[in-house]
């Protein structure tokens, strides 16, 4: 392949980096010769201006050796001043093409391109940034190079990519996810900001004197139970205010679309970003949320993607405050999956309420005595205690699963509900551990792993009875091969010229060995 | 999962676990004699005490631990997947389907070699157990076993 890199990025990339980089190259050298020298302000001008003229240079140099072209099956990147890079990125290995636009990228007019090949790597082939017309173009020529390739991809052309709307949020929908997302962290996070620039505070924001004084001019009696209402009533509006306002700047205009294989999401105010989920990829589906929404009957949906860059693998938001009717749609379209019926989910062992006390109550009565050698007062926290039992009970209320056909399905947590639904062929492994408290109970723990899934979050059936345990695994073992076994012989079948209703049943060794290959290019 | 009787390691195994303790404790008994010069000079400890706290530990790692640890480890390939048993604290068993590998690796370190043994590593796409890591398989044992599930990954349609 010998088409040439015979494109530049938009100028205006210049400009934009410019202003990104300004903040700290220009100006942070001079202003330190400012504080630290006496000899003024006019040179540290001059040297701001010398060294933006230097770092525009530089811009302007690193976009002119920074070509790219489209070639007839390939997309080409030439970049690096004195270390010359040229990478091909073949169409084949592209997954997804991602367009992103910041709030100054919109203003100029302008959109980051992220061509993502699955490679693991970041940044495989990032154009930063091209007109926005550029970015559909570049979109728009990787599609059409699929649908001539794959099969599938030609029904979907015949059919035409006629983008159809899974998940939308309206204004009103907006307002109410916001309002559940009531949040004081966010509070915390104005503090740090106060914190950071409180040189340039009229006060200090740490003098308790002063803010005890506030008090004092405001409230009569410092500490009446209106007060301390007034108080209480003004954090929470100030919680709600932070959550509201987080969530319309992230999720405004969230429209989840499927055009053909992909998904297309879309959201933000300020920063508009689009993202591209190809359906093959999704490995398994998350509902969750808080206990309040769900009190309500709001939760939310996430799709776990098989891994991409480092920011892109794992969990995609799919409709982040949706009703239990809307997220079973969303299920249906894109995989075969559902939600599970009210009654099919069963609890762990009752044991594990057991267990959890074991690992919290002793430590809990460890730190009550040795509390109370300097309070006296530290048994009264002994009063305490039941409460971690009714936390544990509680907890295992929450914990359930059911193994249904060719689903898992878990369910784990009390403020933090999550519920995974795991296509059995999306199984990398299953592992069974035994802890030794676990053993004395009878118990085990069983973890299913999947592609994509992070550390903290994977789905876990902690403590169930050994024996049941071990069925659980050999029938999600037995299960999964007849899948697969199944997935095969329709794949042969499809090779042999037959037409096979597109399943995304592609294995996700199918999908990385794509990735393997994308990073011996 | 317990079904099946599991293969064990090779002996290599064991003499290799035998030595990395020993290496551990002896460390561990070189820390000891050089906290036993710092000491001395500081606090009326009584002469000799890290050190014979220190090889208690040492006897454990090289001689009573391996066995166990050794014995925890065992495998088992059917056709469809392949089973790994370890852990003497926490006992974990895995399965992994052996159509989800993605690839493999048979390592063999200086140690490892010197005992005529190898590691073989298999590699899914999940990212719990992204590598299933089965040490102390003879090298023959090690090559056949990735043959086999290489032969396996090649029957599938890609």
């Amino acid at each position: 392949m010998t088409e040439g890199a015979d494109r530049h990025l938009h100028p205006g990339t210049i400009a934009l980096r410019f202003i990104k980089d300004a903040p700290q190259t220009i100006f942070a050298l001079p202003a330190a010769v400012a504080v630290s020298s006496k000899s003024g302000l006019t040179n540290a001008l001059y040297m701001a201006a010398g060294f933006g003229v230097v770092l525009l240079a530089m811009k302007w140099l690193v976009w002119r050796r920074f070509k790219y072209g489209v070639g007839a099956a390939e997309i080409v990147i030439e970049s690096g001043l004195l270390h010359r890079n040229r990478r091909s990125i073949p169409f084949d290995r592209v997954q997804d093409v991602d367009i992103e636009r910041t709030f100054l990228a919109r203003l100029l007019g302008l959109a980051k391109v992220r061509i993502e090949t699955g490679a693991g790597g970041k940044d495989e082939g990032l154009l930063d940034s091209v007109s926005l017309a550029e970015a559909h173009r570049l979109r728009e020529t990787v599609r059409a190079h699929r649908a001539v390739e794959s099969p599938a991809a030609i029904a979907e052309a015949a059919a035409g990519p006629v983008p159809r709307i899974l998940f939308a949020m309206d204004p009103p929908r907006l307002l109410l996810s916001g309002l559940f997302n009531f949040s004081l962290v966010y509070l915390a996070g104005v503090f740090a900001l106060l914190q950071t620039f409180d040189q340039f505070l009229p006060f200090d924001i740490y003098d308790p004197a002063r803010w005890v004084g506030l008090a004092d001019e405001y409230l009569p009696a410092r500490w009446t139970f209106g007060a301390i209402a007034a108080l209480l009533f003004v954090a929470a509006a100030l919680g709600a205010i932070a959550g509201v306002v987080r969530t319309v700047a992230r999720d405004y205009g969230f429209k989840l679309s499927l055009e053909g294989d992909r998904l297309r999401r879309e959201q933000g105010l300020f920063t508009r970003k689009e993202a591209v989920i190809s359906r093959r990829r999704v490995q398994l589906a998350q509902v969750g949320g808080g206990p309040i929404r769900a009190l309500f009957g709001w939760s939310g949906l996430s799709f776990q993607t098989l891994g991409a860059g480092t920011d892109r693998g794992g969990r995609q938001g799919a409709a982040p405050f949706a009703t239990q009717i809307e997220i079973e749609a969303v299920l249906a379209e894109v995989a075969p999956l559902r939600l599970p019926g009210p009654l099919e989910l069963v609890r762990v062992s009752r044991r594990h309420i057991v267990r959890s006390l074991a690992g919290t109550l002793l430590p809990a009565l460890v730190a009550i005595a040795a509390l109370s050698y300097w309070l006296p007062l530290a048994p009264v926290l002994l009063a305490l205690l039941p409460l971690l039992a009714a936390g544990a009970a509680l907890e295992r209320r929450f914990h359930r699963y059911a193994l249904a056909d060719d689903l898992l399905f878990v369910s784990r947590g009390v403020w933090r509900r999550r519920l995974w639904l795991v296509p059995l062929r999306n199984v990398q492994s299953l592992s069974l551990s035994r802890g030794p408290i676990q053993r004395r109970l009878g118990l085990a723990t069983l973890a299913i792993d999947s592609a994509g899934a992070s550390m903290i979050d994977a789905p876990r059936i902690v403590d169930l009875r050994g024996e049941i345990a071990e069925e659980l695994a050999v029938e999600i073992s037995r299960l999964r091969s007849i899948i697969a076994s199944e997935a095969k012989q329709a794949s042969a079948g499809s090779e042999a010229g037959l037409v096979v209703a597109s399943l995304p049943a592609m294995t996700a060794k199918d999908q990385a060995s794509g990735r393997k290959s994308g990073t011996e290019r | 999962m317990e079904t099946a009787p599991l293969t064990p390691m090779d002996r290599g195994l064991l003499r290799l676990m035998h030595v990395r303790g020993a290496m551990a404790g002896a460390f561990l008994m070189a820390a000891a004699a050089v906290g036993e010069v710092f000491v001395d000079g500081l606090a009326p400890l009584p002469t000799g005490l890290l050190l014979g706290a220190a090889l208690p530990v040492l006897l454990y790692l090289a001689l009573l631990a391996p066995p166990r640890r050794y014995r925890a480890w065992g495998y088992g390939m059917d056709g469809e997947e392949l089973q790994v048993r370890r852990g003497v604290w926490v006992r974990v068993q895995t399965v992994v389907p052996l159509d989800h590998v993605q690839h493999i690796d048979v390592s063999q370190g200086p140690l490892e070699r010197a005992f005529g043994i190898c590691s073989l590593v298999l590699h899914t796409a999940g990212t719990l157990h992204s590598q299933i890591v089965l040490p102390g398989l003879t090298r023959a044992a090690a090559e056949s076993m990735r043959d086999e599930i290489r032969s396996r990954i090649r029957e599938e349609p890609a």
